[in-house]
């Protein structure tokens, strides 16, 4: 018996090592282990063992079991190996072929700057107003302290639907209805479209966009409007920007300032991109005139405020170095796809 | 404005640098465009008298000149014709550079050396714009009495910095050399010289013998007139006509150069009329019938009854404010003068000036206002220039109708608000020190307010605030320190619907969608492409730029078209856009504003068809909240009649999809195959949900059935969708169309629709009998409602 036991072992190993494939290994498992395999039915015959001869057979009948499973494990593993391993062998790319296209689209570069931009003033805790493009004139001019008899009021400047009705030239008039529909303390911008009769070129079009920005409170001061305008300015254009804030004058105002910022592209020493003056002129701004806060019901001697307005059209020229404006309404593939 | 820093430098001793000049001007509100020197380039050329001309023995053509530079005689060989023994000319000496940059040595000319050249006004380097034919083409003719020997840049400026300085709107009184020269002194903190005006006690009122002046009209807020006896009527001497050459001014004669010299001086326009030819004793101002006129430059203009013109009682000799009248003019022959100094209402000017097309120096500055008390000071200028250049001689007393007198303002200044509201920390005495240095009269006692005589020039002071502002420029914006806003800590943010708005731009640019930027115009004549009717509620312009762009735009679909258009051309090969823009629509509401929608648009070609756009459709509709958007046959004319559909959210119209029109497809030059889809953008987020809530996933397996039916052709397949569902009960969980099929096996004209549809029970696992009679359902009601067959 303990012959026949060890024969079997040897002749299961031997065919354990004959098989060369995963699928035909399980078929020397049932001829041996499987239910009428021959170690099964080998066991079968331990009946007829003698008491003494019993344990030592039924011993050595499970060491040989271990050690036929322990051999069968072993050439499972060497099998499944060497199937990966010639499946591999046959799968071998040229990972340098070009990888399949996937297209993203983009949004327009006038967009990301007004979304950079509003992100900025959002940080900042101001919110995003909007208001009609088609405007009444009275909004539009009057309520922003604009003289009746200016000329930004004529045919040649701004385009009109009706008598008092123009396409809004600024976003300011969206200033004066938050301004008379909420109460202070207020921070917003307004990003939109806005219009003026200029014929187009490279740097002027009919369509443009502005942001204005407007905070009321009590206490605001011009300083104050100083240093969140620089602070914007850093942070659109960087850390190291400088700003230059010179006198200048509009209605809705009063004082008014222009900011210019150092030139992003030269760093202030003169470039073309700022026609070698080191500086780049970006926003108007000023103190809410006292007429205007007036007009909107807010009493100038307890709360004061800043405004400010710029073109988005154009900062979103100086930043990618867009040289034609037309460039942003035609829309050609070959320009969207530039920017990210 | 042109401003020449030499003239400037009469009234202010500055003594920096032109560029640091124009720096600190800008930084106190005079903003410097640029600096330019008159004639940068030449060197060498000097003012030399020609002693003798002599013909050239061996050319007819040429003379041979003896010139005196004062420190030498020399020869020099001309070809000029209007030279005379006597004549004064600049003279470009060998080694000499003229304005085109060449060098001169010494020539020779026929056997004659020539050690210089004779220099026309090109070759100086001036202006030739601002001098007559005749005198750009000759040797440049000095006057008589001219230094010999001295150095033409000197003598004509022309090294002279030329400031070009954009004016602000409100600043009128800055449009002179005597306002700059006031910025100036109170920008730098200098004092300024003044100027001499005519001063004489005068014992006779000779005037009245002559002239008496009415004013008609109150578009005429003051008239001044003096008149002068003609002595001669000349050149005007060259300092005077340097001084208009580098403001960009003709010099004309003595008299009309100093009326043009006062104006560029002072800003207060002048004119000088022909007493002889006004035929009359009187001056009317007044508006008139008169249908026509013609000015001062020969052009007939055509008047209205709304101009105010400056009349002899009967004819207009002048339109007020603007330009004098041809049968008025000075010419040789004039004997005495009228000077007139007038201040004219700024509207009258400029709604005249911009009826007749006309715009000039005077109507410039009026229209932006000149100060009714400088009438009186320029007449007095310019009588003293007048008779101190030996043109005229005065005719004692003078006419002066201002009825409605300015009254100085006073305004009193807070301190501690200026202080407060600018963010700075002045003192009462540094505060006044500052807006005295503006000409302003101030008071202070130091109680805290100051007490401000505003100077009639200062027209656009009102308020405080305007003060503030004088303060916060003379001390220096850049002095203003940099604060952080104090007061209310403010949350803001983006609301809902932008957020949305920003959530789908994202969405659309994944899934490859550039965003393009169209303008909001479009025309009668673009619409028309669209082959769609014209609709009723269009929003034209009263004003357009031109027809194509005369109408606020019913929608984006027209610019997507023209989008694709145009990249088809440039030829790229295929394209995905989309743009968020408002759409015009007329209210037909009294004292309402047209509507305003934004819609939300797409676009696609090449490579493309309709599915691929309604899916991208379904995938904003699912990000929305929209569950089972449904797409109707049907849709605006400029779609293909088979191919277009009508998009609902339950019965809310969204907007429609399809592939463009074949005939809009022609007009607009499009790709064959063209796909668009509009889509109200509010229409949309209202249609929605923009609610998340966490569904507890599915505890139990899901089982599957697939479902082949045949069914005419003619039959929507949203149609055997909805009774799927509508008989699927609570355990069909989930439908999807996977394949569609006409050809072999299939009748002419059906098709067959492949589905699969997955069961679920939540609470256990589903088995044959609970499926089985949902399916046989289904089924039956497939077979009764569209007589559609299960295919085995």
């Amino acid at each position: 018996m303990e012959l026949e036991l060890k024969q079997l072992r040897d002749r299961c190993i031997a065919d354990l090592n004959d098989v060369n494939e995963l699928k035909i290994l399980d078929n020397v498992r049932i001829k041996y282990l499987g239910k009428k395999g021959e170690l099964t039915i080998a066991l079968k015959g331990m009946g007829k063992l003698s008491k003494e001869e019993r344990p030592i057979i039924g011993k050595l009948a499970n060491e040989v079991r271990e050690e036929i499973e322990k051999a069968l494990s072993h050439q499972k593993q060497v099998l499944e190996k060497k199937e990966i391993d010639a499946r591999i062998k046959e799968e071998v790319i040229d990972v340098s072929l070009p990888g399949k296209k996937h297209l993203a689209g983009r949004l327009h570069p006038l967009t990301t700057t007004i979304n950079e931009l509003k992100e900025i003033f959002l940080g900042m805790g101001f919110s995003i107003a909007e208001g009609p493009e088609i405007e009444w004139a009275k909004y539009n001019f009057d309520f922003l302290n604009v003289p009746l008899d200016h000329s930004a009021r004529d045919f040649q400047d701004t385009f009109y639907y009706e008598d008092d009705i123009v396409l809004r030239t600024q976003t300011s008039p969206v200033q004066v209805r938050v301004m008379e529909n909420q109460k202070p303390p207020l921070r917003i911008i307004s990003p939109g479209r806005v219009y003026r009769s200029d014929a187009i070129d490279a740097t002027h079009s009919p369509v443009f966009h502005q942001m204005e920005g407007l905070v009321i409170d009590k206490g605001i001061t011009m300083s104050d409007l100083k240093g969140t305008m620089d602070m914007f300015a850093k942070k659109l254009f960087g850390e190291q920007t400088k700003t230059k804030f010179r006198p200048h004058q509009f209605y809705f105002t009063e004082p008014s300032a222009e900011m210019d910022v150092t030139c992003f592209k030269c760093g202030g020493v003169g470039c073309k991109v700022c026609s070698n003056t080191g500086w780049i002129e970006i926003l108007g701004c000023g103190m809410v005139h006292p007429n205007v806060l007036k007009i909107c019901g807010i009493d100038p001697d307890v709360y004061s405020g800043f405004a400010f307005g710029m073109g988005l059209d154009r900062i979103t020229m100086i930043k990618y170095g867009i040289n034609d404006l037309r460039l942003l309404f035609e829309n050609d593939l070959r320009f969207l796809s530039q920017f990210k | 404005m042109l401003v020449s820093l030499n003239w400037l430098k009469e009234y202010v001793n500055i003594k920096q640098s032109p560029y640091d000049f124009g720096e600190c001007l800008t930084m106190s509100g005079t903003k410097v465009e640029t600096l330019t020197i008159v004639s940068d380039v030449i060197s060498d050329i000097y003012t030399g008298k020609i002693i003798k001309i002599d013909r050239h023995p061996n050319a007819d053509k040429l003379v041979v000149c003896t010139v005196d530079l004062g420190t030498d005689k020399r020869i020099i060989v001309t070809a000029a014709k209007n030279i005379y023994e006597g004549a004064i000319v600049p003279v470009a000496v060998d080694g000499a550079v003229i304005a085109n940059g060449t060098k001169l040595g010494v020539s020779d000319f026929r056997g004659i050396e020539s050690f210089g050249m004779f220099c026309s006004i090109e070759e100086l380097g001036m202006n030739t714009d601002l001098f007559s034919k005749e005198i750009m083409e000759g040797i440049y003719l000095l006057p008589e009495g001219t230094p010999i020997g001295m150095d033409i840049k000197e003598l004509l400026w022309l090294d002279d910095v030329i400031i070009d300085v954009e004016l602000t709107a409100n600043r009128a009184d800055c449009q002179s050399i005597i306002g700059i020269a006031r910025e100036s002194a109170a920008t730098l903190n200098l004092p300024m010289e003044g100027f001499k005006t005519y001063s004489k006690v005068e014992t006779n009122n000779e005037i009245v013998q002559y002239l008496n002046v009415t004013a008609e009209s109150d578009l005429c807020e003051r008239y001044i007139a003096k008149m002068l006896e003609v002595k001669k009527i000349e050149a005007s001497p060259l300092w005077i006509q340097v001084k208009l050459l580098n403001s960009g001014v003709r010099p004309i004669n003595n008299i009309v150069d100093v009326t043009n010299y006062v104006m560029l001086e002072l800003g207060q326009p002048l004119h000088a009329f022909d007493y002889e030819s006004l035929h009359s004793d009187r001056i009317v101002i007044k508006t008139t019938n008169d249908k026509e006129m013609v000015t001062l430059d020969a052009k007939e203009r055509v008047l209205d009854s709304s101009m105010l013109m400056i009349t002899n009682g009967i004819t207009p000799v002048a339109i007020a404010g603007i330009m004098g009248g041809e049968n008025s003019e000075i010419t040789e022959a004039t004997q005495q003068i009228i000077l007139e100094s007038a201040c004219f209402n700024k509207s009258s000017v400029r709604l005249t000036a911009k009826k007749l097309g006309l715009r000039t120096e005077a109507s410039a500055r009026f229209e932006k206002g000149v100060d009714p008390e400088l009438a009186m000071v320029a007449a007095m200028r310019a009588t003293w220039l007048l008779e101190e250049i030996g043109a005229c001689e005065v005719i004692e007393g003078l006419i002066d109708v201002y009825h409605h007198p300015v009254v100085s303002k006073k305004i009193s200044l807070d301190v501690a608000w200026v202080n407060g509201f600018i963010g700075i920390n002045l003192s009462e005495s540094e505060m006044a020190a500052l807006l005295r240095r503006l000409f302003f009269k101030v008071s202070s006692e130091n109680s805290g307010i100051l007490e401000i005589e505003v100077p009639s020039f200062r027209q656009d002071i009102e308020a405080r605030e305007d003060l503030a502002e004088e303060v916060a420029r003379i001390f220096g914006y850049d002095n203003i320190p940099s604060t952080i806003m104090g007061g209310t800590t403010m949350i803001g943010g983006k609301t809902a619907v932008q957020k949305y708005e920003d959530d789908l731009k994202s969405l659309l640019v994944g899934q490859g969608y550039f965003e393009t930027l169209t303008t909001s115009f479009t025309s009668e004549k673009r619409l028309l492409g669209l082959n769609s009717p014209m609709p009723l509620d269009l929003v034209p312009l009263i004003n357009p730029l031109g027809e194509e762009n005369s109408i606020m735009r019913p929608s984006l679909v027209g610019h997507q078209l023209e989008v694709i258009s145009l990249n088809y051309a440039r030829k790229n090969p295929f394209g995905r856009f989309f743009e968020f823009s408002n759409t015009y629509r007329k209210n037909e509401a009294k004292d309402s504003l047209p509507y305003e929608e934004k819609k939300l648009v797409l676009s696609t070609y090449g490579n493309e068809d309709y599915f691929e756009l309604k899916g991208m459709v379904e995938l904003l509709c699912a990000h929305t909240g929209i569950k089972n958007p449904s797409f109707i046959a049907g849709g605006s004319e400029f779609l293909h009649p088979g191919r277009r559909a009508l998009i609902y959210a339950n019965d809310v119209v969204l907007g429609e999809i399809g592939e463009i029109h074949p005939l809009v497809v022609k007009n607009y030059e499009l790709p064959k195959r063209t796909y668009v889809c509009e889509i109200s953008f509010t229409a949309l987020y209202e249609s929605g949900t923009m609610e998340e809530k966490f569904v507890e996933l599915p505890k139990f397996p899901g089982s599957n059935r697939d479902l082949a039916i045949q069914l005419k052709e003619t039959i929507p397949a949203a149609l055997v969708n909805d009774i799927i569902r509508k008989n699927g009960g609570n355990i069909l969980e989930s439908i999807e169309l996977f394949d569609v099929y006409t050809g072999e096996q299939i009748p002419e004209g059906y098709k067959s629709l492949a589905y699969a549809l997955n069961f679920r029970h939540q609470e256990r696992t589903l088995n044959d009998d609970d499926i089985n009679p949902v399916v046989e359902h289904i089924l039956a009601e497939l077979k009764s409602l569209l007589n559609a067959q299960l295919r085995e």
